[in-house]
């Protein structure tokens, strides 16, 4: 048979039967979808995620107290929540001497309670040097970020994240306006733009920066740092200032067995290659999930194809008797499953992008978190190509089923 | 043109065997029409099923054009019931849900007839049966009568030089038996076709010109019909 007459047979065959191929294709429309949906909000997490991470900075190093055990992807233990008290001011002016750097933002962290008038609301303040803005990426909406001299003069200013300073003073202004931090008053002067959140899910608009000693030591009591952010010179290679910093710091520590270091170098891209890795990570799980549905909407077929050749027994019979060979009707039955699961692939694609589209219309909209749509079309085609796989991997079996048929039993079949 | 040698057909049910056929033999010429006969069980069925390649002998020699079928394979035997051989059941076995059209081209369709071609001669063949207003209409929803119209037509359709008909009056009123049984003989007579008719009834049988009757699984008479039936009204003789 003309492989053109073999289309013709096998659609005639499903379109006689149309409620039945619509629901025999369901279970592969809804994998192929959710292969599409998921992939996609896969891809876009990690796109939101990558995006986070290079928001932060560009060309940065951060170090952090403690040493890092096992792999390079595990948290040293100041992550944890254990204080150590390693970095301290020696190692940051130490720092800022190198040439492979262009600026060194030592910064410290708490938790108190803000209050403005008769609001407050608790807050995560970040103690830091006037650098730390243009390093982080930070840009003010109104006022000013505060300067050098404030902190060399120890002056208790504050600048406020959109966030805070919307829940303290609502529509007004907060610049000039005075804040208590931990009972100790500050002017604020400045209120820094929306930013969203960053990495590993901290709200950059719910925090206050204040100047490093104060934090130091009218707000904590501590003399060491809880990271130091560090922005590379761009004319050396990362690895290369990395490195630097880690034989300063070694040397300022007198450290000569590397496994006793007592901090942790880490860099953009350390970071960006963990988020990836969790990332990639998320969108095989959320892939494999989809894979069970695909599977089981195979079975779905399968099931369906069998019943199919037995009520069309006697069908198989008389098709043999008018000269079909047994290659002719595997073709035929064969041909049936995959373009039941080409056809379910194609819906399933067409309601996943409209789910998608429909998905990231809302969360672009109505969610602060600046998510992007991110649909890569080899998902697209790598979904129809599996589908149509299915209908081959599943369809085999009815098909060689119908085709072993003896003409004689089929044809007597009732 | 067929020539059978001491044909045998066991059936093996859980060790008990079964003797559909026992040895038959007998010649059968161009141009023949014959109808084989027996009572139910007397294995004319399973005759039939060898004489159309849908079983193989347990035993013997069938030659078709002066070829041993037993050297054939299944997918030569497929090719060579398509090209030599059209089939009529008593169930009519039509694809319902298809239209006359579809249900008569189908031996051309495994014939890989091209498709101008395949349409000159779908609509030839059921002109020859009178159903051309028919012939986009479902074939479920036809009369008994037509629908064994249609069968013969998909029968005829590749011109093979053997038709087989089993019982094809079985499901039918006189009338419309008397009908097919007409263009059975016309096809026979006038086309040249040969025609191997099984049935069980005898003023069926007459319309041959030549009975096999069956029993037990062996070939009992095999007799020329001297006054053939020839036209409908004979048929209610």
């Amino acid at each position: 048979m003309y492989f053109t007459d073999l289309l013709k047979t096998s659609s005639r065959a499903l379109r006689h039967a149309k409620m039945r191929s619509l629901l025999t294709i369901l279970g592969i429309v809804i994998g192929i979808a959710s292969v599409i949906v998921l992939v996609s909000i896969g891809k876009s997490a990690e796109a939101l995620i990558l995006d986070q991470v290079k928001g932060v900075g560009s060309n940065l190093i951060f170090v952090i107290p403690g040493a890092t055990k096992g792999s390079r992807f595990a948290s040293p233990p100041s992550v944890q929540g254990i204080i150590i008290k390693t970095l301290v001011k020696s190692d940051a002016d130490a720092l800022k001497r190198e040439s492979t750097i262009l600026n060194v933002a030592p910064e410290v962290r708490g938790q108190a309670k803000i209050v403005y008038e008769n609001n407050d609301t608790s807050v995560t303040y970040t103690g830091t040097t006037e650098d730390f803005f243009q390093m982080r990426n930070f840009t003010v909406a109104e006022g000013f970020t505060f300067t050098r001299t404030d902190v060399d003069s120890l002056n208790r200013v504050a600048v406020l994240g959109s966030e805070i300073a919307h829940t303290l003073f609502g529509a007004r202004n907060p610049v000039g306006k005075n804040v208590r931090l931990k009972n100790i008053l500050f002017r604020v002067v400045g209120v820094l733009d929306k930013k969203g959140l960053g990495p590993f899910g901290v709200d950059q608009d719910n925090l206050v920066i204040i100047p490093l000693p104060i934090a130091q030591k009218q707000l904590l009591g501590i003399d060491h740092y809880n990271v130091i952010n560090i922005q590379a010179n761009d004319a050396y290679n990362i690895d290369f200032t990395k490195a630097r910093v880690t034989s300063v710091l070694r040397q300022n520590h007198a450290i000569t067995n590397p496994d006793k270091d007592d901090f942790t170098v880490r860099t953009q891209e350390d970071a960006l290659s963990l988020l990836g890795n969790i990332t990639s990570v998320l969108t095989l799980f959320l892939t494999s999930i989809s894979c069970i549905a695909l599977i089981v909407g195979g079975i779905g077929i399968m099931n369906i194809m069998l019943v199919s050749v037995v009520e069309r027994t006697k069908e198989i019979g008389l098709r043999k008797a008018l000269g079909a060979t047994t290659r002719d009707i595997l073709k035929q039955f064969l041909l049936e499953a995959v373009l039941l699961t080409t056809l379910g692939g194609i819906i399933g694609i067409v309601i996943g992008v409209l789910f998608v589209i429909g998905l990231y219309f809302i969360l672009v909209n109505f969610s602060p978190t600046g998510w992007a749509f991110a649909l890569p079309l080899s998902s697209v085609f790598i979904a129809f190509l599996v589908s149509t796989a299915i209908g081959i991997l599943f369809g085999i079996y009815p098909a060689r089923t119908a085709a072993a048929k003896s003409p004689i039993e089929a044809l007597r079949y009732e | 043109m067929i020539l059978l040698d001491a044909i045998t057909k066991e059936y093996n049910d859980d060790g008990a065997v079964t003797h559909a056929l026992r040895g038959i033999s007998f010649e059968i010429k161009k141009g023949e029409f014959v109808a084989i006969m027996g009572a139910s069980g007397s294995g004319k069925s399973t005759l039939l099923h060898i004489l159309s390649f849908l079983d193989r002998p347990s035993r013997g020699d069938y030659f078709l054009d002066g070829k041993n079928i037993n050297t054939l394979t299944d997918e030569e035997l497929a090719a060579t019931r398509n090209h030599t051989m059209g089939f009529v059941f008593q169930a009519f076995n039509l694809l319902g849900r298809s239209s006359v059209y579809e249900n008569v081209e189908l031996p051309l369709l495994y014939a890989r007839v091209p498709s101008e071609q395949r349409k000159i001669m779908v609509e030839h063949a059921v002109l020859s049966v009178g159903l051309s207003e028919k012939m986009y209409a479902e074939a479920g929803k036809l009369s008994g009568g037509q629908k064994q119209r249609v069968a013969i037509a998909r029968a005829l359709v590749n011109n093979p030089s053997v038709i087989f008909a089993d019982e094809p009056t079985g499901n039918l009123d006189s009338e419309s038996g008397a009908h097919v049984m007409e263009i059975l003989e016309r096809l026979n007579n006038e086309e040249g076709h040969t025609v191997l008719l099984v049935t069980h009834e005898t003023y069926t049988a007459e319309f041959a010109n030549r009975i096999l009757t069956l029993k037990d699984g062996q070939l009992e008479s095999d007799i020329q019909v001297k006054v053939r039936r020839r036209s409908k009204e004979d048929f209610f003789k």
